[in-house]
């Protein structure tokens, strides 16, 4: 019974599971459509069908101009937000904080189509500006996760550091350019994060805003219906790798800021 | 450590060994039971019943999977006031007809039948299921999906006595209108007839559903209204790549198809078919233009918004199927307004959803295959039928043959009340769809119906003859044709590239060195 016993690191048996059965197995499954063409022979073809079709490489563009529109609405929203909130000296700070949070236990679904019915009343017809309103909708939607990462990291600033800056004759701004600005680089980092990358994907929020243009997400589906999961599987593929270059990237842009913030 | 990982995983392993170990005992019961039925297996209804009779130890027991699309059959609890009173009797639906059936089968035949109904969303969301490995006994494709399990043998034939009509159980046999029986039986792939497969369900054609305050009735009447820029960004075409197909090639081919050398040909039906149904490179690439300059055009591509958005006036025109047409008239209606149908005069796409036995779930199993067909049998009784077509909106392959009452019910939704002007009605014939050639009884499926009602929900629901002369079938495409279409659509759907401004890039590529200049100086400075 030995083989039995039981120590801590069993506990991590179930996720481990779970992870080969759900993540790393339907990952392999991935890899072998796409590197496979319709008779199970190796092939690069959709790779290069990929990278060589305007239609996609457009689809690619169209995401990423998308989740960089998102991007950069949620980080200008936010910020401002966040801090006023991390710094600010309300006595109800943390009913003001799940104003903010409140939205997300709403459905996502009932959220978009109450927007959809808020837009139309703005801009009469709904489907004149498709672009426009998707980042809306996309930003209505992120938001939050925008708000929450950067709120943390500055009302964990140590205000010791602030006070030091003020000492040494810094101006309010010049202290918030030098030293708050700076060291809320890792909050900002991993809201980018939480925004852009489900960005790219999220196409429900365009089929509900009346954006017939396919992003990268809708394009993988229309795929899988078409019944090339070849094509449909590289398709995925080659966003994961986008995904993984990304995180990689920001991964070493948080390290190095959070390098630069024990230097300061 | 190394040691401990090994066993972790020497677990991880065992867990599904484990698992899988303490199953043998549910095997055996279910072989147990296949045996049972096979032992029991019998080609007729009765002699399988009495076979059961014989063997009094328990009462045998069948499992149905039965997959349908959503919201595709009456689910019951109707309130009270929503009784149809026939002259033959009332009826509601209180339970719902899968409940009934079950009841029914026991009732009937003695054998307990468990049903396992599950949904699907599109054919080609079924069609993936079960290549992935689900399995059903009994599933509701459409015509083109039934064509291609056909195709690729995926399905049990009908057995002989289904088509007996002298069983009186034998709703469908007994009751399928002439005009389904003679598509089914006309249509065939790889030389076998549909109807060998194949029992229809529900059946209808494709239009417009439009507010006719805004949009006249002529221009509701072509395919060309969807390019039409009067009505820019105001309607909405169905979200798939067939139905877009078939608009597009219709609006392509409108002075062809409306041009009378073509219509008052002696091959009209045979022509119609094979122009729409073209799908030759250039047609592909001129539908590719087109549908572009119809998504710039429309309000959206739409799945299922467009019932609501059609409601709530956001467009005034939708490409629909009439069974949703008609339950947007209907809802519409209930909002204390009127919207319209048309049929485009270029040609309209005729649907049929059938039920088919799957090879891999109903398979040998004879005690399955008089569960499914008694299934499909239960849902064509006319009771049955106009139950679900209350409920769902759709029209019926089913007509009744003998039993009136689905006639009936078509008078006690539409007939013209007696305060209703005599000069406002109209006498609508169905001879077509209700009249049987072998029982000799002409004249005697005429609606007199309000005039307004042949372009609401009566025209979508059972298309004039007129109208069923200008509808084709869209047949399946084989895997060339479908790649190509399929890719057409995607080409159609996605932003191209060239549509960027080309001033875009050279920023782009400022800002790309710009963001690696300032990374290599951070670098540096560390």
């Amino acid at each position: 019974m030995r083989f039995f016993r039981f120590s801590r690191k069993n506990l991590c048996i179930p996720y481990a599971l779970y992870l080969i059965l759900f993540v790393v197995a339907p990952l392999l499954v991935l890899f072998y459509y796409a590197f496979t063409d319709g008779q199970g022979r190796f092939t690069c073809g959709n790779l290069t069908g990929f990278f060589t079709d305007p239609n996609t490489l457009g689809t690619l563009c169209y995401s990423f101009a998308i989740a960089i529109a998102t991007t950069i609405v949620c980080l200008l929203l936010a910020y401002p937000v966040a801090y006023i909130l991390a710094t600010g000296h309300f006595k109800t700070k943390s009913v003001v904080v799940m104003l903010f949070v409140l939205p997300m236990w709403i459905n996502f679904s009932l959220r978009i189509t109450a927007l959809k019915e808020v837009l139309t009343l703005l801009e009469g017809n709904l489907a004149r500006y498709p672009f426009f309103n998707t980042v809306i909708g996309m930003t209505y939607d992120f938001l939050p996760f925008m708000i929450l990462p950067i709120y943390t990291t500055i009302s964990k600033l140590d205000s010791a550091l602030l006070e030091a800056a003020l000492d040494l004759g810094a101006g309010s701004v010049q202290a918030f350019l030098h030293v708050t600005l700076p060291l809320s680089v890792p909050g900002i980092l991993s809201g980018i994060s939480m925004v852009f990358l489900p960005a790219m994907t999220n196409y429900v929020v365009l089929d509900m805003l009346y954006n017939s243009t396919y992003i990268m997400g809708s394009l993988i589906g229309s795929y899988f219906s078409a019944y090339n999961w070849h094509g449909g599987s590289m398709i995925a593929l080659i966003l994961l790798a986008i995904i993984c270059l990304f995180t990689l990237l920001n991964g070493e842009a948080e390290e190095s800021s959070a390098r630069g913030g024990a230097l300061l | 450590m190394m040691k401990r990982i090994l066993h972790g995983m020497a677990l991880l392993f065992l867990c599904p060994v484990l698992v899988t170990a303490s199953f043998p005992i549910g095997v055996t019961a279910t072989e147990v039971e296949t045996a049972q039925d096979l032992a029991t297996e019998d080609d007729t209804a009765e002699g399988y019943a009495a076979e059961v009779g014989r063997s009094d130890a328990k009462v045998p027991h069948v499992t149905l999977r039965v997959c349908n699309w959503e919201e595709y059959i009456d689910e019951g609890g109707w309130d009270e006031d929503a009784v149809i009173s026939l002259e033959s009797g009332d009826i509601i639906g209180e339970n719902s007809l899968v409940e009934d059936f079950e009841e029914w089968y026991y009732e009937t035949y003695g054998i307990e039948v468990d049903v396992e109904y599950s949904t699907f969303g599109t054919n080609e969301d079924l069609y993936n299921m079960l290549t992935l490995g689900d399995v059903y006994d009994v599933v509701c494709p459409s015509e083109y999906m039934i064509m291609k399990l056909m195709a690729e043998d995926k399905l049990v034939p009908l057995s002989d006595d289904f088509f007996d009509t002298e069983d009186p159980n034998n709703y469908y046999s007994r009751g399928v209108s002439p005009y389904i029986r003679d598509i089914f039986d006309s249509h065939e792939i790889g030389g076998q007839a549909w109807s060998k497969y194949a029992a229809g369900y529900m059946w209808g054609i494709t239009g417009m559903v439009y507010n006719p305050e805004v949009v006249p009735q002529e221009a509701a009447e072509s395919w060309r209204i969807l390019d039409d820029p009067a009505y820019n960004r105001r309607i909405t075409i169905k979200d798939n790549v067939r139905d877009s197909y078939f608009a597009a090639v219709g609006a392509l081919k409108s002075d062809l198809l409306t041009s009378p050398a073509f219509t008052q040909a002696q091959d009209y039906k045979q022509r119609l078919e094979k122009e729409m149904n073209d799908t030759s490179p250039e047609t592909i690439a001129r539908v590719q233009t087109y549908l572009q300059e119809v998504k710039d055009n429309v309000y959206s591509f739409e799945s299922d918004s467009g019932k609501a958005d059609m409601i709530t006036g956001k467009v005034v025109a939708n490409y629909q199927w009439s069974g949703d047409a008609v339950y947007t008239m209907d809802q519409a209606q209930e909002d204390g307004f009127y919207l319209n149908f048309a049929v485009p005069k270029e040609a309209t796409n005729i649907y049929f959803d059938g039920w088919v036995m799957l090879k891999n779930g109903v398979g040998e199993d004879a005690a399955k295959r008089h569960a499914a067909q008694a299934f499909i049998n239960f849902l064509s009784r006319p009771d049955n039928v106009i139950r679900n077509m209350y409920y769902i909106g759709y029209t019926s392959v089913i007509s009744g043959g003998e039993d009136d009452r689905i006639f009936s019910y078509l008078e006690w939704n539409y007939s013209a009340d007696e305060e209703t002007a005599e000069e406002a009605c109209v006498d609508y014939p169905l001879d077509y769809f209700f009249a049987d050639p072998s029982l000799e009884d002409e004249d005697r499926y005429t609606l007199t119906v309000p005039k307004e009602q042949l372009k609401r929900q009566l025209g979508a629901q059972y298309p004039s003859e007129e109208v069923i002369t200008r509808s084709s079938i869209m047949v399946y495409f084989d895997e060339a044709q479908s790649r190509d279409i399929n890719q057409m659509w995607i080409r159609v759907r996605c932003f191209n590239i060239h549509r960027i401004p080309v001033w875009i890039w050279p920023i782009a590529a400022i800002f790309l060195v710009f963001c690696s200049f300032l990374w290599v100086y951070r670098k540096r400075q560390k």
